[in-house]
């Protein structure tokens, strides 16, 4: 059978089964509209994780007692290590007066005395270090006479990772959910339309159609079906958040200090074609089932 | 128009082929000993024996529940034989492949009592469907169903849609549908079951044209009144059994006498030339 017989043919079993198919594709856009979220979450995170991983941070306190001779030393070693990019000197003042700024508090915090946060040295790792390395520059810190403590935020990383691994999970599992849902659907929405052309199958073969020709629409059409429904749900999942950025990033992302992105290009074109793919395997599934011809 | 014809391929041509290239005129259609069982206790055809040359005109008769269907539907692979075999054009066709039916049915045209023909496509469409399977292309699938519904009375209805046709209209696009493929044999199964006695007549008439091209034509019906019009060959089906008689303008009753002539000629020549 040619290509152009076929489409035409497929073209006219989805204008027939007109209703049929639209109900299918909205349901189906829900559906597909929740793998979208799900995978839009995980790539959020993605980014967030990507981000706070590369501007690694160490936050080293220092004793009330230290000299400033000490810290300028400190200071000096390390600078002289590859991995830092910059080290800032925050005093006990700057320390308390950015707390202030940034936790946006009423006036009796203000009056917290000085003593209460302790004069630090903030030092940005070059991107890309790794973490045992970052690990053991803190071990090699927190030994040092005039180190109070250090701060790695490995629990914040950690605490990250997990959550992306979690949202990972659930990325996956709905994906699979979705995917059989897709295969039910449409799988069942094909055998409602075998079994109104039922007529025209039987004619069909009694003139000689082999099994693939009177297959082939029927796959196209749920191939369509699985398109259509997947590309709807991009396209909504797109306006949503064009609607809802402005408002995450002005929340969210100010305090993380990233902004939000949309799905990647080769993760759209994933969900569109898997959606393609998907249901045209439901609809195959469904015809070795149904169309015993 | 045989240039255009020779653009048609057919994944399967010795079905055509055969005797017509040997020059020997071998049978279209034989059956050799034929059983079929739907129920074991009793067989529906019991031993048929059964040969149809090429270009004839054959009425399959007898009562109802004879297996006069079944004998068809032992040919185009509905039902496969239980004993016996069955040759067509000198192939045995119980022995296809369940994946070459439909390459044996494209080189048979079937019509059938309730047309089977789908209500909401338009007469072209019913028709074009048939050489749509054989991948013909488009320019000549244009011609070629003009062609077909020239020849059935129904130049320039190709647009309407068959459900507003009459009944007779309707089983002239089946039969339209069967014989623009140009098979080498047509099966009717009771064609005229479902028509006035007038039009009856018309499609017989019909089948008699197409039969004057040369195509072997198998015509199944118990319409004594249709079949004592004409003289063609009387293949009776009685109780599982073939009785044959080759009868003019003799009744039933004793067309079913034993009577062992066989048929050997093709169109009577009572008949209009196709045009
Ligand atoms: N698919 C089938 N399954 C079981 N029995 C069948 C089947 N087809 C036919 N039969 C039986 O075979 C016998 C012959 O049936 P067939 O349809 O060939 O008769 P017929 O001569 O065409 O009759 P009619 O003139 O009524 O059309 C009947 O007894 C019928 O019940
Ligand atoms: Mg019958």
């Amino acid at each position: 059978m040619d290509l152009k017989t076929l489409v035409a043919r497929a073209k006219r079993g989805l204008r027939e089964e007109l209703r049929l198919y639209l109900v299918a594709v909205s349901s189906l856009s829900v559906a597909f509209l929740c793998v979208g979220g799900a995978l839009l979450a995980v790539s959020n995170l993605d980014q967030m994780a990507a981000r706070w991983g590369q501007s690694g941070r160490i936050s080293v306190y220092l004793r009330d007692s230290v000299a400033a001779a000490d810290v300028r030393q400190l200071r000096t070693v390390l600078e002289g290590l590859p991995e830092v990019a910059q080290v800032e000197e925050l005093s006990s003042e700057d320390a308390r007066a950015l707390f202030l700024e940034q936790a946006d508090v009423s006036a009796d915090l203000g009056r917290l005395p000085v003593e209460v946060f302790p004069a630090s040295l903030e030092v940005s790792l070059r991107a890309g270090t790794p973490v045992q390395r970052i690990d053991a520059i803190g071990e090699r810190l927190a030994r040092l006479r005039a180190v109070e403590d250090v701060e790695t935020y490995r629990g914040w990383f950690g605490r990250l990772d997990a959550l992306i691994g979690a949202g990972r999970t659930v990325a996956g599992l709905l994906t699979l959910l979705v995917g059989l849902c897709v295969l039910a659907v449409i799988g069942n929405t094909i055998r409602l339309a075998v079994a109104r052309r039922r007529e025209e199958i039987e004619v069909m073969k009694l003139c000689g159609a082999t099994d693939g020709f009177v297959r082939g629409p029927f796959v196209l059409e749920g191939m369509f079906q699985g398109f259509a429904s997947a590309l709807v749900a991009v396209v909504v999942l797109f306006f949503a958040y064009l609607a809802l950025r402005g408002h995450v990033d002005s929340s969210i992302a100010s305090l993380t200090g990233m902004r939000t992105v949309f799905l990647r290009p080769w993760a759209l074109v994933s969900l569109v074609v898997g959606g393609a793919i998907v249901g045209a395997l439901g609809s195959a599934l469904s015809l070795r089932r149904y169309l015993a011809v | 128009m045989p240039s255009d014809d020779d653009k048609v391929v057919r994944p399967f041509p010795f079905f055509r082929a055969g005797a017509q290239s040997s020059g020997v005129s071998r049978p279209i259609l034989v059956f050799e000993d034929v059983y079929k069982y739907f129920r074991r206790d009793r067989p529906t055809l019991r031993g048929v024996n059964l040969t149809i040359e090429r270009g004839e005109f054959a009425f399959v008769t007898g009562p109802s529940g004879a297996g006069k269907s079944t004998l068809l539907q032992l040919v185009y692979r509905k039902h496969t034989v239980d004993g016996g075999r069955i040759l067509f054009c000198g192939r045995d066709i119980a022995r296809l492949k369940e994946r070459s039916i439909p390459f044996l049915r494209r080189n048979l045209g079937i019509v059938f009592q309730d047309f089977k023909i789908v209500k909401h496509w338009t007469v072209f469409e019913n028709v074009a469907v048939a050489l749509e399977i054989l991948s013909m292309p488009k320019r000549l699938v244009r011609s070629r169903v003009a062609e077909a519904l020239e020849r059935v009375g129904l130049a320039g209805r190709g647009e309407d849609r068959t459900e507003a046709l009459s009944g007779g209209e309707q089983q002239r696009v089946a039969v339209a549908r069967a014989i623009v493929t140009e098979p080498a044999l047509i099966l009717a199964d009771e064609p005229t079951g479902n028509l006035d006695p007038h039009l009856a007549i018309d499609i017989l008439t019909l089948f008699e044209e197409i039969n004057a091209t040369g195509t072997t034509v198998l015509f199944a019906t118990h319409d004594h009144s249709l079949i004592s019009k004409r003289d063609h060959r009387i293949i009776g089906i009685d109780d599982g059994r073939v009785v044959e008689a080759r009868t003019g303008l003799r009744s039933w009753a004793d067309a079913v006498g034993p009577e062992g002539g066989r048929g050997t000629s093709g169109s009577s020549g009572l008949h209009v030339v196709a045009g």
